[in-house]
């Protein structure tokens, strides 16, 4: 088939804008008003929060080669809110599949709305959703007794990766809802998500890791995301961990968002 | 420019070289109801999809509004109303909610957007039904939300896919009555398909008839009926030995045509003013008449006509 131009969508940036405002507050809206779309995402990563801070709150400095931390409940904090934000991500992609099988996405390219709006709509919803995410499972740490060391700058920089996560996996959730067309496939991934995390340092120090596990929680990039979060409330504002973090996520969103948009694109031309 | 839409060689090819249309023309004037009739996967909505710029043709050009569908889609977005099969709706979303969406989407003023949301929800009958979740809708008021969605811009060109497929049939005459209102009160031209040979007949000014991709008859319902000429007379006889006989009276008043058993049938040559002559006759020859049916040519008439196969009661065809 031969590539037909790329037409321009003729919509200023102040129009694409409300748009995306407008197409976010559906994927928050819809979001909250499913409870099987936030229930997971909170109830899992706060089980295993609390399943792990109970079985191993006499780690920190008792375990030889684990961090020192005030508590594990900080240390656990991080890996909590990636994995909400994750679970988070998987949602967005399963919403638009969703879009995709009932036709509300044919409703929006058969009408004037700006080609990327109908992604930076999804993808700001998943901000909106993760900065509420983080900032309520920092809430209930705290609540619990943790402490936020890097303190309100701190918690700003762990917010900020958890927003900028939530594109990069919101982003590939899209990708996968566009190739495949069913929500139930990009639910299908889900697994392969939770896997990335487990064999990374999310839930537990690098430094009490051994032989091959090592090597790949140390090769898997969602260690050195996780770390620049934890790293934020166990020791303090590090800017360094950020700053990896930051890269690792600017990164996976750029290749994410842009093989979504390429799916997209491709979904629309094509048909 | 007078036609609403205007396609010359329309074809789409899917992979695997099945054609869902195979070079299809059509011309229809602004402020027309223009009905697409035929059976499932006969190309219907793989037509609509394209003029929507849903789907790109991979043969021949159209012109909706005047504007051609690939090289100026984002135009013909701006001049057309969607409403495709099975109404796209979020069942979280209130009913006002989707309507204020799509006005933000079509980018009307904030105020217009309120105030569009509100005439919208009053004409298609749903402003009491405005606040609660559209989850709790019956099929038909989901349609008429469906339609109100497409109607939030006022598009010049609206395209409804099987609109009232799955209604029940009040349901089915109160869409209707809001499309007829809609093209005489707006002028908007209104492309619709249908497998419903009422909805075609009850709606459409004309109709094209499709079948495998191609357009095999078109014209206003009556002009099409016509065409398949004059009404069929059947009768039953009281004694089912008599089938012959009858066909033989009646067959007197015009070619006979094919009947269920126990019956015997004719094309009334000089219509229906024939028919009382006919029972006349059959007294006379002393056959008692258990049931007499006028059968007017019907738009499925014309479909068998054109096709060989019936358009409703796949039944009928599975017994085959």
């Amino acid at each position: 088939m031969t590539t037909p131009a790329i037409e321009l969508p003729h919509v200023s940036v102040a129009l694409a804008l409300r748009q995306t405002g407008a197409l976010a507050r559906r994927a928050v809206v819809n979001t909250l008003r499913f409870p099987q779309a936030w229930f997971p995402a909170l109830f899992f990563p706060l089980i295993l929060m609390t399943i792990f801070t109970g079985s191993f709150g006499a780690a920190p400095g008792r375990l030889p080669g684990f961090p020192p931390v005030r508590g594990f409940l900080d240390f656990a904090l991080a890996g909590a809110i990636l994995q909400g934000v994750l679970i988070g991500g998987t949602g967005a992609g399963a919403f638009f599949a969703a879009d995709i099988e009932g036709g509300f996405l044919d409703r929006l390219v058969a009408s004037p709305v700006s080609r990327v709006a109908i992604l930076t709509g999804r993808l700001a919803g998943g901000i909106v959703l993760a900065v509420i995410q983080a900032l309520l499972f920092i809430g209930i740490a705290v609540a619990f007794g943790a402490r936020v060391q890097g303190g309100v700058l701190g918690v700003l920089i762990v917010v900020v990766l958890a927003a900028l996560l939530a594109v990069a996996v919101g982003g590939l959730g899209v990708m996968l809802a566009l190739r495949t067309g069913s929500a139930e496939a990009v639910q299908g991934s889900f697994p392969l998500f939770f896997a990335l995390m487990f064999f990374s340092s999310a839930f537990f120090p690098r430094e009490t890791m051994t032989g091959w596990f090592k090597t790949v929680a140390d090769l898997n990039p969602i260690s050195h995301l996780v770390e620049g979060m934890r790293d934020q409330i166990v020791v303090g504002v590090d800017w360094k961990a950020a700053g990896i973090a930051l890269v690792i996520v600017l990164a996976l969103g750029a290749v994410t968002v842009g093989a979504s948009a390429r799916a997209l694109t491709r979904r629309i031309a094509g048909g | 420019m007078n036609e609403a839409i205007l396609a010359e060689g329309i074809e789409r090819e899917f992979k695997g070289g099945i054609r869902a249309v195979a070079g299809v023309d059509l011309r229809v004037e602004t402020g027309e109801i223009y009905g697409f009739l035929g059976p499932n996967g006969a190309g219907k909505s793989t037509m609509v999809r394209i003029l929507a710029t849903l789907l790109r043709p991979t043969g021949g050009r159209a012109l909706v509004a005047g504007h051609d569908v690939v090289k100026d889609a984002a135009r013909v977005r701006r001049s057309i109303g969607v409403a495709l099969q099975d109404a796209a709706i979020d069942p979280f979303m209130t009913g006002r909610e989707l309507l204020r969406l799509q006005g933000v989407l079509h980018g009307l003023p904030r105020p217009e957007v309120r105030a569009t949301a509100e005439r919208l929800l009053d004409r298609v009958g749903l402003v009491e039904a405005a606040d609660r979740r559209v989850g709790t809708y019956s099929g038909g008021m989901r349609r008429r939300l469906d339609l109100a969605l497409a109607l939030v811009h006022a598009p010049v060109v609206l395209f409804l896919d099987e609109p009232t497929t799955g209604l029940d049939p009040t349901s089915r005459v109160t869409l209707w009555e809001e499309v007829r209102r809609l093209n005489r009160e707006s002028g908007t031209t209104v492309f619709l398909t249908t497998q419903y040979l009422e909805e075609a007949d009850q709606l459409a000014g004309r109709v094209g008839i499709i079948d495998g991709g191609v357009i095999v008859a078109e014209g206003t319902p009556q002009s099409l009926k016509a065409a398949i000429g004059d009404p069929a007379l059947i009768i039953t006889p009281t004694d089912p030995d008599k089938v012959a006989a009858a066909c033989e009276v009646i067959g007197r008043f015009g070619p006979a045509v094919s009947s269920p058993p126990g019956t015997a049938a004719v094309r009334l040559r000089d219509g229906a003013a024939s028919v009382a002559e006919a029972v006349r006759a059959l007294d006379q020859a002393g056959i008692a008449t258990a049931g007499l049916d006028l059968h007017q040519p019907s738009l499925d008439d014309v479909f068998v006509a054109k096709t060989g196969r019936r358009l409703e009661g796949d039944a009928v065809e599975a017994a085959e």
